[in-house]
């Protein structure tokens, strides 16, 4: 039987063969053992740059609106979380159905990259990683190494609502159950428990580290706007400046505009090179909108309309 | 210059003492992060570390930097100037970020633009290194001239051995620290230490995994400047986040702009800035020089390779790994001199 990596090069190699599309993204080896890349393949040649593993943490739905305007067509590599992202660019009219061919992989949880290499010999080679439901073994050229999933995950996966990909063109691997995790909110509400004044000290002492690098903004999928307002200078709404002010200013209004449309892909917080809690943040407008409007997480179904972003003459809201 | 030992046991008292008398800069933890802030006592400080999260680079450019200040009245202009810097010292830092702050050094100190916000930093300030104990998979300031036992740029060098620290006086500023507190930086035989830290360092040298050479091709950047190598796939899978330069040690673009509160009275502020954002090099008139991607990694990459040894005579990256590492998308800069190598080999 053929591994998951040969079937996608074998699923990319027909797609390209056949000018269905023209690009596909996908992940390849990266330049550590447990990291894995975003690849562009242009050619039936190149497929076998593919790979799949539980190194492939970036979301590369991403990247799908950097060709909307390319002539052919483009598939791009799902994950569960990543294919909420798809959906949600298609309710925002970021990207065309037509041209866009979506590769779902069910995905069992990607590992923290970091904790990983920390323990494995420098300078090993990878042979395979194999999946033993709670932990995988990396099978390396130095020797084999077991990882708990309880310890080596991204956050995220630990709590992960769709491990299937909610939408997909081709399917590669089989579903995974689906678990209804209870500890979701659970960080959320130990926060929620917290006095004013402490829930702000624990803020306070996170934005205060930020750089404002923006790669929490520039990694997001629903992240879209062509000038975001965080690089205009005139007005000038949040100064370049960075002190607790103009950080906490920038991550409030940033909350706020993903609200309603933040898939829970977690990827501004596994990008953020100071560790600030992201998802938090996010997760805890999910809470909210899920106790308030009963709001599944946006980009679970195709064409779900955002609580924040819809409008109802019979709307209870006096204020509409 | 002469050389001193150190008790661990007397670190914290040092650095208590350092606190008292100078800015003390020293890494420290915050959560998860090694970062380095100014700290007023041993109690923060955290030595025992491998490549802090963001360089200490912020002890000579800061991200943000009060120029002066202004309020216009109607009829008069007033300019007030922040005072020069005061004595500071920079503790426990690695050989490699200490390498780096020499690479800015002809930037602000440069003849004809001396930048007198930087300098007077850089002369008030006392650099004591702290050689690595490990190496990281990442790292490959060996390749770059540089090592984990290092000299270079520090005034005094620590170098961790058993139960004491063997102390290298290196510069003038050095030799008055250990004779101002020289209770603590004691006159010992070190013939047996400096023995030791000779073998460290050969040793640490051994541990390097990442294969990096620059021969041809800063000479192949020289001559081609549109490479089709710079359209791959690293100016696809950019996201332009800025990260590599921020956490980068010898990165030191920045933004000058005024805070002000509406009216006529505000800051004039420097900031850090990064050539990896499209507004870095937009015009005010809408075209931009460094349009995509493409130009903008060929532009950070070439800057680390070529332009600063062009200008300086010095390579513009110290190896420490750090954009390497918290790249959202893995571009890794070993890999792109490899290639570029490869492509000259090729040529
Ligand atoms: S959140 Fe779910 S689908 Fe996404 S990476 Fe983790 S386990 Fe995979
Ligand atoms: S990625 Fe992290 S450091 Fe960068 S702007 Fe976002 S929160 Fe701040
Ligand atoms: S805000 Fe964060 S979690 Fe939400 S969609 Fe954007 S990157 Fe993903
Ligand atoms: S370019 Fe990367 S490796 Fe080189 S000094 Fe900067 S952060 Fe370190
Ligand atoms: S950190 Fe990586 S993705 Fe971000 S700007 Fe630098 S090279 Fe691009």
């Amino acid at each position: 039987m053929m591994n998951l990596a040969q079937q996608l090069q074998e699923q990319a190699k027909k797609l390209l063969e056949e000018k269905k599309v023209d690009l596909v993204i996908g992940f390849g080896q990266g330049t550590e053992l447990a990291r894995n890349t975003p690849v562009f393949i242009d050619s039936p040649e190149g497929v076998s740059a593919l790979t799949w593993g539980p190194f492939c943490a970036n979301n590369l739905a991403k990247y799908l609106s950097d060709y909307n305007n390319a002539p052919g067509g483009t598939a791009v590599v799902v994950k569960g979380c990543d294919a909420r992202s798809v959906n949600r660019l298609l309710d925002d009219n970021q990207i065309l159905r037509e041209k866009v061919v979506v590769i779902g992989v069910p995905c069992p949880g990607q590992l923290e990259w970091q904790k990983v290499s920390a323990e494995i010999k420098p300078g090993s080679t990878l042979k395979e990683v194999v999946d033993n439901g709670d932990s995988y073994t990396v099978k390396t050229d130095s020797g084999d190494y077991s990882f708990s999933k309880k310890d080596y995950l991204l956050h995220r996966c630990l709590v992960c609502e769709n491990p299937n990909p909610v939408i997909s063109d081709i399917t590669i691997g089989k579903e995974l159950p689906v678990k209804n995790y209870e500890e979701r909110f659970a960080e959320v509400q130990d926060l929620e428990k917290l006095a004013v004044n402490e829930k702000s000290a624990y803020w306070d002492k996170q934005f205060t580290r930020c750089l404002r690098c923006y790669a929490c903004r520039n990694v997001c999928s629903v992240c879209t706007c062509e000038v975001c307002v965080f690089d205009q200078m005139m007005p000038m709404w949040v100064s370049k400046r960075t002190n607790l002010s103009e950080n906490t200013a920038f991550h409030i209004t940033r909350a706020f505009h993903v609200a309603g449309r933040c898939v829970d892909c977690g990827e501004c917080d596994r990008v953020c090179p100071m560790d600030i809690p992201l998802r938090k943040l996010n997760v805890k407008i999910h809470k909210d909108l899920g106790d308030l409007f009963n709001s599944p997480t946006p980009g679970t179904e195709p064409g779900l309309i955002s609580p924040l972003g819809g409008f109802s003459p019979g709307d209870p809201e006096e204020f509409m | 210059m002469e050389s001193r030992v150190v008790n661990k046991g007397q670190i914290s008292e040092l650095l208590d003492k350092l606190a008292k008398d100078y800015n003390l800069f020293a890494p420290v933890k915050d959560e998860t992060m090694t970062l380095f802030r100014r700290v007023s006592g041993a109690q923060d400080v955290l030595l025992d570390y491998n490549n802090s999260d963001i360089s200490p680079k912020g002890c000579f450019l800061p991200q943000n930097e009060k120029t002066f200040s202004y309020m216009y009245t109607g009829d008069s202009l007033e300019i007030n100037k922040p005072e020069g810097a005061q004595k500071t010292v920079l503790f426990g830092a690695r050989p490699c970020d200490i390498k780096a702050v020499l690479t800015f050094d002809p930037v602000f100190e440069g003849v004809k633009f001396g930048d007198e916000y930087y300098s007077s930093k850089r002369e008030n300030s006392i650099i004591i290194g702290l050689s690595c104990t490990k190496v990281l998979s990442t790292c490959f300031c060996y390749a770059m001239g540089g090592g984990p036992c290092d000299i270079t740029g520090s005034d005094l060098l620590l170098t961790e051995i058993g139960d004491k620290y063997y102390v290298e006086v290196i510069t003038e500023k050095g030799q008055a620290l250990v004779d101002a507190y020289s209770q603590i930086f004691a006159k010992q035989d070190t013939a047996q230490l400096a023995k030791d830290k000779d073998e460290l360092a050969k040793k640490l040298s051994g541990e390097f995994v990442r294969k990096v050479d620059l021969t041809g091709v800063k000479e192949l950047m020289d001559n081609n400047f549109e490479l089709p190598y710079w359209s791959g796939d690293d100016q696809k899978k950019c996201i332009s986040c800025g990260i590599c330069t921020y956490v980068c040690p010898t990165c030191h673009c920045f933004d000058i702009f005024d805070y002000t509160t509406g009216d006529f009275t505000g800051d004039r502020i420097r900031c850090w800035d990064s050539c990896m954002y499209p507004e870095y090099t937009l015009e005010a008139g809408g075209h931009n020089p460094r349009p995509t991607r493409k130009e903008r990694i060929r532009n950070r990459f070439m800057h680390k390779i070529k332009y600063h040894l062009d200008r300086y005579n010095m390579v513009g990256c110290v190896g420490c790994g750090r954009c390497v590492i918290k790249c959202p998308v893995n571009i890794d800069i070993t890999k792109i001199i490899n290639d570029l190598k490869e492509v000259a080999q090729n040529a």
